[in-house]
């Protein structure tokens, strides 16, 4: 009876030794052939049709070919065998295609392109990307259901050469074509799948560098193996490529700590602050831009541009960015972000414009101007004290972020009473969309590397003009980029540069700064490098 | 006792079916939409995906639509991970949370009835005063600070596990400890305060005076008595250990069902939403159904029939 006794108390002893001891070395072991890397959350859709978000961009851009691919800041012809110029005035693009194979061994054709355009924009499929199509003859049309979807105007001249008829020049458009959104689709594969395409890697076929493999949406792991069967395979050096979600910063920086992870990626805040000091932190530049909207049609002093320019200068923007987002911010005093679009004449990035640097004082922080400019523009619209509310996401870093622009706010500008309205993102943008807010911390990613990304979106009548911003002058020289100077690349230009000075000079929105990216890379992993449309090319990445 | 099951079985589904109505009005409160690109879609293109998801319709419709659904056992799709449906998603993300859960339930009560005894019959004893520090540490430190802790101790430092990871056994145990703390600290405490009550018994007492020896009456009479109110906790208990790890799966980076369902209520994934709701509402239902049928087992005294009557 009494060896019964000692063996049950042992139980849980033999349970926790067992737990202990059974497990070996958790030390992990580094390949060369093999890069791992961080990301911020799973793969939503591998369907290009659909997908809508960085990552599963991420995953098709490893995984797939479009006409173009980037390779750093240069675009290169992949599918399409050389850089096409526009004919028509602009209107039509005729692609000749390399002889490329899906992972399958089926050649890829220019009836792939065809039939994946002609799907996305199908009202049937409810992408949430077929606007990107706009400018494409008959797009806008077939997506609200008015034309059928092979008027599209995209065609298959023959099995390697792909024609597109837009209805107006689109200046960008070979940007547009390293999209995941404009990647080719084998139609079989798509069509056996029916609704569950892209939702699992079983039966999808790819024409890219990598191939994913045994992977279901919603895995917090997945994998990318070398597809040899990819036109360019030669130069992929990598085998295989592993993603990881995580969730934790800590946990993140203990993957990567313990090499289990080679590049940790989207450090944010407290932890980038903390390694920040690590020679392999580095920052990658998006083109993406945080704004704050003012909402002129709710409360109409924001109609007076002492008020406005007063907001703008009362906040240090370098102190934010030092104290609040660990340095993962970059300053800027336009709309448009740096490092993603270049003078087409002198290659000068567009934030460099001599006519756009000197805009950067109205973004630089003056405690007396502002505070000068706001009793002025108290004055001028007769009020004696002012108070709003500044809505914004609820995110940790969004609250701070915006409890430290109301503290500083409140301090520079007497008589203003700021209150914070942190509301999840969905709640946020809905707010946004339907006017109920006094100020918004809003951002932009650039759906595509061209300055008329940001632009557009402030002109009058624009559906994400969501403060009601109107300037005529602007929206002549933004028009004019997109119609009559679409064609000539200096005058465009120049347009553009024009319409980003007016809304900078009358702070039609207040810059907040521009989003770099926070990674650590450890120092054997070579040409990872961000490409302007935010995008990493993993074809010419290696390890060494 | 079968006619007592039938009919909780029926009260189940009624009860599943209330949550359900209930769940789905409340949700659509939620502000928002759940498209991932509102803010790039004209209200032209919106109203085009609005209509494909059925989410044109009023509000009533939708619901007879998604309870016609319901009775077929079809949840619907997600609309974050389009077209996925909702069981498949569950699915796959229930069996790490089920399996550390499990793990961390098994581990935290075996541990805690055996503290919890060892603490009784050696009352007012060091073993005692030991027995109850652990307990009261078990409930007292946070899981996911136990979990940073052992993250950063047994496996960034030490190297016995993996840091982090969803990829063999090894990646479970540091999340099973993590959760095994407060089972373990709620159950020795039930343990020790009922078997002090039972060892003190006149039919403890009884039994010692027939000559059995300590071991006899502990194992025999005062162990069996005392799981009764260890049980009671134990259904609930499961239930939230294997559904409420959100934050410990977030620090090991296991893909669980807490966060997909935090992340569906951010994105307005209605289908999602109500899937979970119904599941995890099933769960806490069956576990509580399973419990009041255990009691019968344990003391056959309170076994049901009779229709219910006891």
């Amino acid at each position: 009876m009494k060896k019964k006794k000692y063996l049950l108390a042992l139980i849980p002893l033999f349970g926790i030794v067992l737990m202990l001891s059974g497990c070996g070395s958790a030390t992990e072991k580094d390949s060369k052939t093999t890069l791992s890397i961080s990301s911020s959350d799973v793969i939503a859709s591998m369907d290009s049709s659909i997908n809508t978000d960085v990552i599963g961009g991420q995953g098709l851009t490893n995984t797939m070919d479009g006409l173009y691919r980037f390779d750093g800041k240069k675009l290169k012809p992949a599918v399409a065998n050389s850089m096409v110029e526009p004919t028509n005035d602009g209107k039509t693009y005729t692609y000749k295609l390399r002889h490329t194979k899906w992972s399958n061994g089926k050649p890829v054709t220019a009836g792939d392109f065809v039939y994946a355009w002609r799907r996305t924009v199908d009202p049937k499929t409810a992408s949430q990307y077929a606007y990107i199509f706009s400018g494409v003859k008959n797009a806008d049309d077939i997506s609200a259901g008015k034309k059928p979807v092979n008027s599209l105007g995209v065609k298959a001249l023959d099995k390697y050469t792909l024609q597109v008829q837009l209805s107006d020049p689109i200046p960008y458009f070979n940007q547009l074509m390293a999209n995941a959104t404009f990647f080719p689709q084998y139609k079989p594969a798509v069509e056996k799948a029916g609704k569950q395409y892209g939702l699992n890697s079983a039966g999808m076929v790819f024409n890219g560098p990598f191939k994913l493999v045994n992977w279901h949406v919603s895995d917090n792991s997945w994998t990318q193996v070398k597809n040899n069967k990819f036109w360019d395979a030669k130069s992929v050096k990598l085998k295989k490529v592993q993603y990881y979600v995580y969730k934790d910063p800590n946990t993140g920086l203990n993957l990567y700590d313990s090499n289990r992870i080679n590049r940790l990626e989207k450090i944010g805040g407290d932890t980038a602050r903390q390694v920040s000091g690590y020679k392999t932190f580095s920052k990658d530049k998006f083109a993406s831009t945080f704004y704050i909207e003012m909402n002129r049609k709710k409360d109409p002093f924001f109609n007076n541009e002492n008020i406005r320019r007063a907001i703008s200068l009362s906040f240090n923007r370098t102190q934010l960015n030092k104290n609040v987002l660990g340095n993962t911010a970059g300053f800027t005093s336009t709309l448009i972000p740096s490092g993603m679009s270049y003078n087409p004449k002198t290659g000068v990035d567009f934030t460099k414009d001599p006519a756009i640097k000197p805009l950067a004082s109205y973004s630089d922080y003056n405690q007396k101007l502002a505070t000068k400019l706001w009793k002025k523009g108290l004055k001028e619209t007769g009020q004696k004290n002012l108070s709003f509310t500044l809505l914004g996401d609820d995110t940790d870093t969004a609250k701070k972020q915006n409890e430290y622009i109301q503290g500083q706010m409140e301090k520079n500008l007497p008589g203003l009473k700021l209150t914070l309205n942190n509301v999840p993102f969905k709640s946020r943008l809905t707010k946004s969309t339907d006017g109920d807010f006094d100020m918004v911390v809003t951002a932009w990613n650039a759906d595509y590397p061209d300055p008329y990304s940001f632009l557009q979106l402030f002109e009058t009548g624009n559906a994400q003009n969501n403060g009601k911003y109107s300037n005529k002058k602007f929206d002549e020289y933004v028009k004019k980029s997109a119609t009559v100077d679409a064609n000539n690349k200096d005058a465009r230009w120049n347009d553009l540069v024009q319409a980003t000075k007016i809304l900078t000079e009358d702070q039609g929105v207040v810059m907040l700064y521009q989003y770099y990216q926070a990674n650590l890379t450890r120092p054997n992993v070579k040409n990872y490098r961000v490409s302007p449309n935010g995008m990493y090319n993993l074809v010419t990445a290696y390890k060494n | 006792m079968a006619k007592y099951i039938l009919k909780r079985i029926l009260y189940l589904f009624l009860t599943l079916f209330i949550i359900a109505s209930v769940t789905f009005f409340l949700m659509k409160l939620l502000p928002g939409t759940p498209f991932t690109n509102q803010n790039r879609l004209s209200p032209g293109q919106l109203k085009i995906v609005k209509a494909q998801y059925g989410l044109d319709q009023p509000v009533f419709i939708q619901y007879l639509r998604y309870m016609g659904g319901l009775f077929q056992g079809n949840l619907g799709t997600s609309y974050q991970f389009n077209n996925e449906p909702v069981t498949q998603l569950i699915g796959q993300r229930l069996a790490p949370s089920m399996q550390i859960g499990a793990q961390a339930m098994i581990l935290g009560t075996v541990l805690g009835i055996l503290l919890g005894a060892v603490a009784a019959i050696r009352k007012n004893t060091w073993v005692d005063t030991l027995a109850t520090f652990i307990s009261i540490l078990g409930l007292s430190i946070p899981s996911f600070v136990l979990a940073v802790l052992l993250q950063f101790y047994l496996a960034f430092k030490w190297h016995i596990y993996p840091v982090a990871l969803w990829d063999n056994f090894q990646s479970s145990v540091l999340p099973t400890l993590a959760l095994a703390a407060l089972p373990l600290g709620n159950v020795a405490r039930f343990m020790r305060t009922e078997m002090v009550d039972v060892m003190s018994s006149d039919y403890i007492e009884l039994a010692k005076s027939k000559g059995n020896s300590n071991w006899q009456v502990v194992t025999k009479h005062a162990l069996r008595n005392s799981l009764i109110p260890v049980v009671t906790i134990i259904g609930p208990m499961a239930v939230s250990v294997m559904t409420g790890s959100m934050v410990v799966e977030n620090i090991f980076s296991i893909p669980g069902i807490g966060e997909q369902f935090v992340k569906s209520i951010t994105t307005n994934d209605y289908p999602t939403i109500m899937g979970l709701t119904i599941f995890y509402s099933f769960l806490l239902i069956l576990v509580i159904l399973i419990v009041d049928i255990l009691y019968g087992f344990i003391d056959p005294r309170i076994r049901l029939g009779n229709g219910g009557k006891e």
